[in-house]
Order: C-alpha cells, then structure tokens, then sequence
C-alpha cells in the first residue's frame, strides 16, 4: 500500500511544495515506480489512534482487503492488525504499466497508552477502513480524585 | 489470436489540475490482450463520492470521501486524513467509452477498458459490489 502523495494547493508555498516532489519524482519516482514515495519508515497499514472518555478508537487504512483477509488481535494493551494484501496483477499474460500497490503479508503491533478490554473490542469494516474500538478496563477510565482541603 | 500491443500510459499533470491540494490514489495499470484494467485504492470512498470520466483518451478519477460525523476524542496518532482525491491519465489508444466497466468495492476502483473504435465520450456509471 503505497503512501498517499500529497498534492499542495496553489499559490507560492504549493509551488515550492510542487518544486520539491518534482525532484523528489525525478530521483526517486521512476525507479520505485510511484508517485514520489520515499520507502524509508514505511509503515502498513497506516493507523488514526484517538482516546475517548471509555475507549481506544483505532482506524486503518487497508483498502481491498475483506474480512477473510484481516486478523485483528488484543493482548494486554497492544493491539495487532495483520493479514494479506492480494494484488491486482495476474500472474502471465499482461503488459504492466504501472505498479504502486504493494501485496503480500503484512503486521503491525500497536501498543496503547492503558490495560483495555480485549473480550468486548469490536472491530468493523467498510470502504476499506478497519475501525477497532477497544474500552479501556475500569482502572483506565478517567476517575475524578476527590480534593481535601486541610486547614 | 491478436498480438498484445504495448503501449505506455502517461499521467497528463499538465491540464485538467485543480486548484485545491488533493490525494492522488496509488495505481495499477496493465493490458492484456483485450483490455486495460486499471486498479485504484480509494479508502474511504462510497460510489456517491466518486467521479470517473473518460473523454478525449483522457481518463478523470476524481473522489470524495464518505461524510463521517466529527470524531470524538483526543487523537493520539494520525498517519493518515480523509480529503479529495483525484488523478488523470492519458491513454493510449481509443476505448470505446460505452463498454467501460467501472466497480468500486472496499474502497478499491476497478476499471476495465475493452480496446476497440472509440465512440462518443460520456459518463462512466460506477457499480458498487
């Protein structure tokens, strides 16, 4: 799954952004065959973490992939998503012009910020986002410290 | 059996850009004998939010993501965002626009080109699986 390239808007400072990827097309993007993506610190599948009041809310990018394809696992506080990416390509008889979509195994091991529920985590799946909604155990959940005030 | 011609497929940044930043959708492209398939991840899309237009050998992929309401919470890690995306490419040859297929399923386009004598140009219906 390559990298989405960012494309700046108008004006002077997207101009220079536009300057920099076009170097960056010219060095790197013909020889890895992509729009410009650079592979060093490439991770796969690309996560949204964000902390509600009683939960951990995880989304991950993974478009193509179904239900069969993913594997999503809790144990202690990290959470795992791995699975199989298939590619488009067959396997003989075409003429390939252009290849940016990685396929093949793939993992990755996140480890929130507190002890969570594993039991009750539910994970859903559309449009090509996986979205994991973990609650946190009692002892994580934000517990208002009662003040005394001493004289 | 017809020889499968090879021929390059170059995206036209020239024209056709628009204004506002947008995401261009990382692609697969290859022929086979009778056809062209084009493969784009588009995480996020439904097929309401999505426009493909062929015109001129001209191909327009341009989408918006789903609505989602505003997300709650404090965010802890943020390696990707939602927003618009958009591509062209030129084609090589004529494709007859009325024997395009166009799929969208789990945020991945599908499009299949079948080679033969252009016709007019006009919109592509994308089926949702």
């Amino acid at each position: 799954m390559a990298i989405k390239a960012w494309v700046p808007a108008a004006g002077p400072f997207g101009e220079l952004q536009r300057e920099m990827n076009r170097v960056f097309d010219t060095v790197f993007g013909k020889q890895f065959g992509g729009p410009g993506r650079m592979r060093v610190g490439y991770v796969y599948p690309p996560m949204n973490v964000r902390e509600t009041g009683d939960h951990f809310v995880v989304d991950c990018e993974v478009p193509g992939l179904e239900m069969e394809d993913l594997e999503v696992y809790v144990a202690g506080d990290q959470l795992t998503v791995s699975g199989q990416r298939k590619g488009a390509l067959p396997e003989d008889g075409v003429t390939l012009h252009r290849h940016e979509r990685d396929a093949g195994r793939f993992s990755r091991a996140i480890t929130l910020p507190g002890p969570v529920d594993s039991s009750a985590t539910e994970a859903t799946l559309s449009d090509g986002v996986l979205t994991v909604r973990i609650p946190k155990t009692e002892d994580t959940k934000p517990k208002r410290v009662k003040i005394r005030v001493e004289s | 059996m017809a020889d499968t011609v090879s021929v390059p497929v170059e995206p036209k940044h020239d024209r056709l850009e628009p204004p506002e930043s947008h995401f261009v959708p990382a692609t697969d492209i290859y022929e086979t004998a009778d056809e062209l398939v084009l493969v784009a991840d588009l995480p996020g899309v439904k097929a309401e939010g999505l426009d493909v237009t062929l015109e001129d050998n001209v191909l327009v992929i341009r989408a918006k993501p789903r609505e989602q309401p505003k997300a709650s919470g404090d965010v802890l890690l943020q390696e990707f965002a939602a927003g618009e995306f958009y591509r062209t490419f030129q084609l090589p040859a004529d494709f007859d626009t009325t024997k395009v297929q166009a799929t969208l399923k789990q945020g991945v386009l599908t499009l299949r080109l079948p080679k033969s004598e252009r016709l007019k140009p006009r919109r592509i219906q994308v089926k949702v699986e």
